[in-house]
């Protein structure tokens, strides 16, 4: 009862209503617009929701998040933009559809399919939580520790790009994190006898630089694109339509909300498994992929969405994020006074509740949002680099300055914007910092305690692991993701399941 | 999914972490300086990591920064002689690619604009942050002017009014100002 009352409060207070509404209108449009991202708008509104209680700055990011994960979708069909990262795969064949004059008929598939994966992540969320959580009451410290070098790892190694990069990138914001004063001994850690270092490094000047400005200064590259506006029929896709690509959808919404559920990986990732997975399972498409094929659109879409409820599992129930969005929202409850993890759902489950909540109603939103309001869309997210840009910078520094009001933070958040426009033209993994920092306390604090109990011998350390089916699976993991990337194993891969070659 | 596709044809930047930039087989120009700046950095943090607490207890403070400095280390060592075994990318420049001069620009302005915000304050560093950004990135004066502050109220009134967020006032009497606001409008009611 408890339970269904927390659901609701969004539904009894209309203040809370009116913020999911708002931030998942604001969402479709910040992930629409080529150059704003929801990682980017989520870090620069931690800073300016800190002084709000709890639900309503939660209510707006959820929105946010919601929105900005389906936004994205639109440009990538309009447009042939990506406007979000989770929007790469929509463009394949998104964008050909809109060539042929299906715009339209995209759009509004693509609503329907987000909304249908968005529910089955909230689903999955809402009966998966309580039970992970109970169990995750029976983890070891080792064991949080096993899952945040997991998390890190796991961008690394299910995106195309290096694993080594994405350990550098990992281990980079683990450094970042450690910075200050040790909170249990009062050690100083890299602070370079450097006074203004003592306190540490503001996350949140880390994250708005790393997503804000390295993001903006990408775009400059792109100041003089014009993009080619398509026109728009019909929205509002067929029941025949939709029924037909039903089974792909339910299918690629669990794939995305397992990739979801994983520490550390996002929508992007999951819908580019999911595009992969409907070219695989897809026999005779209408329209070859790459050319307009309706399943190319479905199975992103789904994907994406439906990792959004998958993210806030682990966030939720371990304290250890999904992927990057629901990294700087653990940011936004530290700050709030609260420690998401098992103790945050037996102490407070209304949190819980209220989330799940949030993210149905802003759900409910993308559907009637996603199909209307296509000409007032059309006009804004044409908006020109040129004001959009410089716009993004300064919101960048009034976000960073505004948490401590020290300038510092600024200069902190410039130094971490120039690192990351460097570290994404050379192909280092941006998220695996966030989780870095984010993840450093849990692992160094979760490190000390399994080592403290194990009397500082390894043998027992060890013994420790291998008596537990939760550590042994978890190392395995560990050890499987550093294998799995060795030319060894790449090399017996490739003899064990290679095809034999048809004879001439 | 082609293992090249990057999200954009144009300059493999990086615009999502499941695809991030560069390319796998190839180095970008001004790789192998900023691998060798990561490698150096890494092995000045590692030195730092071991000044913490030494390595006497495993959990000790200094044991969990030292392990992640020497991860960094190693993982730049690798990544050091990847780049440098690789073949250059051909048809990419610094200066086109990596570095235009409109990035240059704006770096310098950002830095300008941190250093400037304190003395002179968030309302005339900002007019000109935008007018002159915007200026550059192509628009008339006109429109610059025009857009860079008729933006700039509008943050002002969001941020300064509606967040309170107390940014550095300088030269500008804006506490005054926000008084007067607060007045008019208590003077409406």
């Amino acid at each position: 009862m408890e339970a269904l009352s927390a659901f609701v409060t969004v539904l009894a207070q209309p203040q809370l209503l009116a913020l999911v509404a708002l931030g998942t209108f604001a969402g479709i449009y910040i992930g629409a617009i080529p150059g704003l991202s929801v990682t980017m708008a989520v870090s620069i509104l931690i800073s300016f929701t800190f002084s709000w209680s709890v639900y309503p700055a939660l209510a707006l990011m959820v929105g946010i998040y919601m929105g900005g994960v389906y936004g994205g979708a639109r440009t990538a069909i309009l447009l042939n933009i990506p406007g979000a990262p989770s929007a790469i795969a929509t463009a394949l064949d998104g964008y050909p559809m809109a060539k042929r004059g299906e715009a339209g008929q995209a759009i509004g598939v693509s609503t329907v399919m987000s909304v249908i994966g968005g529910f089955v992540g909230i689903a999955v969320l809402a009966v998966a939580a309580p039970l992970v959580s109970d169990f995750a009451l029976r983890f070891q410290p080792r064991d949080y520790m096993f899952l945040a070098v997991l998390g890190i790892l796991l961008v690394g190694s299910l995106s195309t790009g290096s694993l080594v990069k994405g350990i550098f990138a990992g281990a980079l914001g683990i450094a970042i994190g450690a910075v200050g004063r040790d909170p249990l001994t009062f050690t100083p850690r890299f602070t370079f006898d450097l006074s203004l270092l003592n306190g540490g490094i503001s996350f949140i000047a880390v994250m708005i630089g790393m997503f804000g400005v390295s993001e903006a200064l990408l775009q400059l590259h792109h100041v003089d694109k014009k993009a080619i506006r398509q026109k728009v029929g019909r929205i509002i896709p067929s029941w025949k339509v939709v029924r037909k690509h039903l089974p792909l959808s339910m299918q690629t919404s669990t794939i995305g909300v397992t990739i979801g559920a994983l520490p550390g990986t996002g929508g992007d990732i999951a819908a580019l498994m999911a595009y992969d997975h409907a070219k695989r399972v897809t026999k005779n498409p209408e329209r070859p992929f790459g050319d307009g094929a309706m399943e190319g659109l479905v199975a992103p879409e789904a994907a994406n969405n439906a990792a959004v409820g998958g993210a806030f599992v682990p966030m939720m129930t371990l304290g250890i994020p999904g992927d990057a969005v629901t990294a700087i929202m653990i940011g936004a409850l530290f700050i709030h006074g609260l420690n998401p993890g098992p103790m945050l759902m037996i102490d407070r489950p209304e949190m819980f509740w209220f989330i799940v909540g949030a993210l149905t109603f802003a759900n409910i939103f993308l559907l009637i949002f996603g199909l209307t309001g296509i000409r007032l869309f059309t006009k804004l997210v044409e908006m020109p680099r040129a004001v959009l840009i410089p716009l993004i910078l300064i919101l960048s520094i009034v976000g960073a300055y505004a948490v401590n009001n020290a300038i510092t933070d600024v200069y902190w958040m410039l130094g971490f914007g120039v690192l990351g426009y460097f570290m994404r033209h050379y192909g280092y993994p941006l998220g695996p910092v966030i989780l870095g920092v984010i993840l450093s306390r849990l692992l160094d604090d979760n490190w000390r305690r399994a080592i403290i109990t194990a009397r500082e011998d390894w043998g027992r350390f060890f013994d420790g692991v291998f008596s537990s089916a939760l550590s042994s699976v978890l190392l395995a993991a560990i050890i499987f993701i550093f294998l799995s990337h060795t030319p060894p194993w790449k090399w017996a891969k490739a003899r064990l399941f290679a095809r034999p070659k048809p004879k001439e | 999914m082609d293992p090249n596709f990057r999200g954009d044809d144009d300059h493999h930047d990086g615009t999502s972490d499941a695809t991030p930039g560069g390319y796998p087989q190839q180095r970008r120009p001004g790789e192998v300086f900023f691998t060798c700046f990561l490698l150096v950095a890494s092995a000045v943090l590692l030195n730092e990591a071991f000044g913490i607490s030494g390595f006497d207890k495993l959990s000790a403070p200094g044991t969990v920064p030292v392990v992640t400095a020497a991860i960094m280390v190693v993982c730049m060592a690798i990544i050091f002689f990847q780049t440098i075994r690789l073949p250059k990318v051909t048809g990419e420049s610094i200066a086109r690619d990596i570095l235009p001069w409109r990035v240059l620009a704006f770096v310098g302005f950002l830095v300008g604009y941190a250093l400037a915000v304190r003395p002179l304050g968030f309302l005339p560093t900002t007019a000109l942050f935008l007018v002159f950004g915007i200026r550059l990135l192509g628009r008339g004066w006109v429109f610059s002017v025009g857009v860079g502050l008729g933006a700039l109220v509008c943050i002002w009134i969001v941020f300064r009014i509606i967040f309170t967020v107390l940014m550095p006032p300088g030269i500008v009497p804006e506490a005054e100002l926000v008084q007067i606001i607060r007045n008019l409008f208590s003077g409406v009611r």
